[in-house]
C-alpha cells in the first residue's frame, strides 16, 4: 500500500511554512518508500514508517541573531538541491542504452478529472508531459517517442513514433482532443504500444511509460498474458500512478525491469516522471544488452560526418529530390549532396549523421566525477570557487542538523583535480555542463 | 531597451603561436592585441551602464580568470578616466602580466586549456543568470544579463578534448549563450566552427591583422538581441567531422558502436567504452570492403577475418 493520507499528515502539510521544506519531506518519504515499500510499521513510533520522516519543520528552522529566517531558508534550499543531485548521480553504470524508443501511455479516463492535484490531474499531466517530452528529447537526441491515450476502454493512437520533439509536443497541445472519458484499458493500450515497437532494431531500447490515474482497468483478456509478451519482447514498462498502488501494476514493472512509483503530490509526481528522463542503466549481468553482447548481435555501424553548405552557396541539385537548392550536406565518401541529415546517402549508401547529434549523449558515458563535500579545512584551500571565482564563506555555517553530503563550508571537491567548487557550480557542472572545470 | 549584456572573453595565450604571430607579416604582437582588446572591452562597457565583462585566459595545461580579479583591488581614482574603464584596464593588464611572468618552460605540444577556460566562463555566466537571493526580499533582483562568449583563437583544434568541448557547446546552447570566435591565425579549427554554428555565434577569421579593432567593433560589439536585425558574418561551410575515441583523430567516416555511439576510426572487435563485442559478420563486412578498396583510408588493418 502507498502511504495513506490521514488527517495528521494533511494538517501538517497545509501548515508548512516553507515550500522548500515541503520538497524536503517528499524526498525523504520517497527514500523510505523505496526501501521499505511503505509497508513497514515504525517500531519506535508505533506508526507507519513514513510518518517518522515528517519532521516538524517549524522546530528545525531557527532564527539568527537578527531574528531573520533568511539564513535558515537558504540553508534548506541548498540542502534540498543537494539531496536531489545526490540521488541522481551515483556511481556511473557501465552500459546505458543510448538509442531509446518509448511509448508514452496517458490515462484519459474519467479518473483523470480528479482535482486532488491542482488544477486537475488531467491539466497537470498535460503540462508535465510537455516538459517531460522536451527534456527527454534534449537528453536522448536519438530517441523516438509515440503517444497512446487510454479512454473508453480502448487504446487510442494519439501520436506515431517520431524522433521530432515538435511532433510529440503537438500531441499534448490540444486539450479538447484529449478530453477524458470512460474507463482505461491497460491491456488494449499496452498491446497497441507493443505492436508499434515490434519492428525496432535490437540495439535500441523499447520502453513503455504509463501515467495511470485510475484504480481499475477494463481488459478484453488476461492482462498477465500481455505482461508475459512484453517480457518476451524485452519491453520495459514504467508506471507513474496518481491514485494508489495496484499490485498488478507493480508486478508489471518489476517483471519487465521498469520503475513503479505513486505520486504523493504535484512535486513528487514531477520528480517521479523526470527520473525516467536519463537513459536506463543496464547493470544486471543477465540483461538483454549484455546477453546480446555475448551473442555478438551488436553491430558496428559505419557513419559519415558531412559538411554543411550554407544558404549562400551556389545552388546545385540534390541527390534525394533532384531539386536545385543552396543548402545541403555533402556526403564525405561520394561528395554527393543530400538535403537533410540523418539519412542514408542515395548514391553510396553511407549513413550520414551530424556528429553533434551523437555527441549530445556522450555525457551519459563519461560523466563528471561526483564531488565530495569538504568537511574539514586544513588551511591550505583556495579562497574562491575554482569555477566561478566567487569567494567561499569564511565562517562555517553551523548545520541545522548533521546531513550527509552537505559541507558546512560550502565547498565540494573534485576527487580528480582536487579543486574546490561551491554548491551552485557543483550543481551546474553535474546537471548541465558534465565537464569538471578543473580537469578540463 | 532590453536587459543588459555580459561579455565573456576567452584569450588563448599560448606563447608559441603568439611568437609566430609577432613575426608574421603583418605582425600582431600580444601587447598590441591586448591594447585593441581593451578598447573593445571599453566600447562594450560604454554601450550601457549595466553591461559587464569577464575575461578568462587559456595557457598550455591550465586556465584562469583574468578579470574580475579574485580579491578586491583598489584602483587609484583618476579624474580623467571613467572609473569602470580604469578598473578593467588595471585589473586585466595586471593579471595578464602576472600570468605571463609565471609562465614556465612548457612543452610545445601541450594544447591550451580552452575547455577549462570555457567551462569557467560558463560557470561564471550561470552564476550571473542565477544570482543569489537579495538580502532584502522586497527589492526586485536585477534582470539577468544576456551573455555571450568571444573566443580569440590562435592555435589549432585539440581533438583530445572533443567530448568535453562538445559538452561545453551544449551547455552554452542551454544557457542561450552565443559563442563567437575570432580566429587570429590560419590553423584549422573545425570544432570551433561547430561551436559557432550550434550556438548561433559569428566566426570571423582575421585576414588583415592591422585592422583587428575594426573587425572587433563591426562583428562582435552588437549584442545578441541586436544581431537579429544585423547581418553578422556567419560561416559559409560547417564541417561536422568528429574525433574518434580510440586515437583522437579527426574522421569524416567513422565506425560507431550501436549501443553507446562511441566513434572509432577503424573497425574494432570490442567497444572500448561499453565493452560490447561486435558480431563477426559486421566486422567481416568492413574487412571485405577494405579488400575491395572502397573504404576510407583510415579503415585499413586491425580486422583479420
Amino acid at each position: 500500500m502507498p502511504p495513506r493520507r490521514d488527517a495528521d499528515f494533511n494538517i501538517s502539510d497545509d501548515s508548512e511554512p516553507e515550500d522548500d521544506e515541503l520538497d524536503e519531506d517528499y524526498n525523504a518519504s520517497r527514500t523510505i518508500r523505496t526501501k521499505g515499500k511503505g509497508k513497514g510499521k515504525g517500531k519506535e513510533l508505533g506508526a507507519y514508517a513514513w510518518e517518522a520522516s515528517y519532521k516538524r519543520s517549524w522546530d528545525t528552522v531557527q532564527e539568527d541573531e537578527a531574528g531573520s529566517l533568511q539564513a535558515a531558508v537558504q540553508d534548506l534550499v541548498a540542502r534540498s538541491k543537494r539531496r536531489r543531485c545526490a540521488c541522481s548521480w551515483g556511481d556511473a553504470p557501465i552500459r546505458r542504452t543510448i538509442i531509446r524508443h518509448m511509448m508514452f501511455l496517458v490515462d484519459l479516463s474519467t479518473a483523470m478529472m480528479d482535482r486532488d492535484m491542482r488544477p486537475s490531474r488531467f491539466d497537470l499531466t498535460l503540462s508535465y508531459a510537455r516538459e517531460f517530452v522536451s527534456e527527454w528529447f534534449d537528453q536522448n537526441p536519438l530517441g523516438q517517442m509515440g503517444v497512446v491515450g487510454m479512454r473508453n476502454g480502448v487504446g487510442e493512437r494519439i501520436g506515431d513514433m517520431s524522433g521530432n520533439p515538435q511532433d510529440v509536443l503537438k500531441c499534448f497541445l490540444d486539450k479538447t482532443l484529449l478530453e477524458p472519458a470512460g474507463e482505461p484499458s491497460l491491456q488494449n493500450s499496452i498491446e497497441m504500444a507493443r505492436a508499434s515497437m515490434n519492428h525496432l532494431p535490437t540495439h535500441s531500447s523499447r520502453e513503455i511509460l504509463i501515467i495511470f490515474g485510475s484504480l481499475t482497468t477494463v481488459d478484453p483478456g488476461n492482462l498477465l498474458d500481455t505482461v508475459d509478451a512484453c517480457v518476451r519482447d524485452q519491453i520495459r514498462i514504467s508506471i507513474v500512478a496518481l491514485s494508489a498502488e495496484m499490485k498488478v501494476c507493480r508486478d508489471m514493472c518489476e517483471r519487465t525491469g521498469g520503475v513503479f512509483g505513486v505520486a504523493l503530490n504535484e512535486g513528487h509526481y514531477k520528480d517521479l516522471l523526470f527520473e525516467l528522463v536519463p537513459p536506463p542503466a543496464d547493470k544486471s549481468p543477465v540483461s538483454r544488452l549484455a546477453a546480446q553482447a555475448g551473442e555478438g548481435q551488436s553491430e558496428l555501424m559505419q557513419m559519415g560526418f558531412p559538411t554543411r553548405l550554407p544558404a549562400t552557396a551556389p545552388p546545385s541539385l540534390c541527390v534525394c529530390h533532384s531539386r536545385l537548392r543552396s543548402e545541403g550536406y555533402i556526403c564525405p565518401r561520394c561528395n554527393s549532396k543530400v538535403c537533410d541529415v540523418p539519412t542514408d546517402c542515395d548514391i553510396c549508401g553511407l549513413m550520414i549523421v551530424s556528429s553533434p547529434h551523437l555527441a549530445r549523449s556522450y555525457h551519459h558515458l563519461f560523466p563528471a566525477p561526483a564531488y565530495k563535500a569538504v568537511l574539514e579545512l586544513d588551511g591550505k584551500e583556495a579562497s574562491a570557487c575554482h569555477a566561478c571565482s566567487l569567494p567561499f564563506p569564511t565562517t562555517a555555517r553551523a548545520p541545522l542538523q548533521t546531513e550527509e553530503g552537505m559541507s558546512p563550508h560550502g565547498r565540494y571537491r573534485c576527487p580528480k583535480c582536487k579543486h574546490d567548487f561551491d554548491a551552485e557550480c557543483d550543481l551546474f557542472v553535474h546537471d548541465v555542463l558534465h565537464v569538471c572545470p578543473g580537469c578540463g | 531597451m532590453s536587459s543588459p549584456s555580459h561579455l565573456s572573453l576567452i584569450l588563448d595565450l599560448t606563447p608559441v603561436p603568439w611568437d609566430a604571430l609577432s613575426h608574421s607579416t603583418p605582425p600582431l604582437r600580444l601587447k598590441d592585441f591586448l591594447a585593441q582588446a581593451l578598447v573593445f572591452i571599453n566600447a562594450h562597457l560604454a554601450l550601457r551602464n549595466e553591461n559587464s565583462v569577464s575575461v578568462f585566459g587559456a595557457l598550455p595545461g591550465r586556465s584562469m580568470i583574468l578579470y574580475p580579479p579574485a580579491g578586491s583591488t583598489q584602483v587609484e581614482a583618476d579624474e580623467n578616466t571613467f572609473h569602470v574603464f580604469g578598473q578593467v584596464d588595471e585589473g586585466f593588464m595586471r593579471s595578464v602580466e602576472q600570468e605571463v611572468e609565471d609562465l614556465q618552460e612548457v612543452e610545445e605540444d601541450v594544447p591550451p586549456a580552452l575547455v577549462g577556460a570555457l567551462t569557467k566562463s560558463l560557470c561564471y555566466i550561470n552564476r550571473l543568470s542565477n544570482p543569489p537571493p537579495p538580502s532584502n526580499p522586497s527589492e526586485a533582483p536585477p534582470p539577468p544579463p544576456h551573455s555571450r562568449i568571444l573566443l580569440f583563437s590562435v592555435s589549432p583544434d585539440a581533438s583530445v578534448a572533443y567530448i568535453p568541448f562538445m559538452n561545453c557547446i551544449f551547455s552554452a546552447q542551454k544557457l542561450k549563450v552565443a559563442i563567437d570566435v575570432c580566429k587570429l591565425d590560419e590553423s584549422e579549427v573545425i570544432f570551433l566552427h561547430q561551436a559557432c554554428h550550434l550556438t548561433g555565434g559569428a566566426f570571423v577569421p582575421i585576414t588583415q591583422r592591422e585592422a583587428l579593432l575594426q573587425y572587433l567593433s563591426m562583428c562582435f560589439l552588437s549584442e545578441t538581441e541586436t544581431r537579429k536585425t544585423l547581418a553578422v558574418p556567419t560561416l559559409d561551410k560547417v564541417d561536422f567531422r568528429a574525433a574518434c575515441f580510440c586515437h583522437k583523430e579527426i574522421v569524416d567516416i567513422g565506425y560507431v558502436c550501436s549501443v553507446c555511439l562511441s566513434i572509432f576510426c577503424q573497425p574494432v572487435l570490442e567497444c572500448s567504452t561499453c565493452r560490447t563485442k561486435f558480431s563477426p559478420d559486421t566486422l567481416l563486412r568492413f574487412g571485405n570492403m577494405n579488400l575491395n578498396g572502397h573504404a576510407h583510408t583510415h579503415s585499413n588493418g586491425t580486422v583479420t577475418a
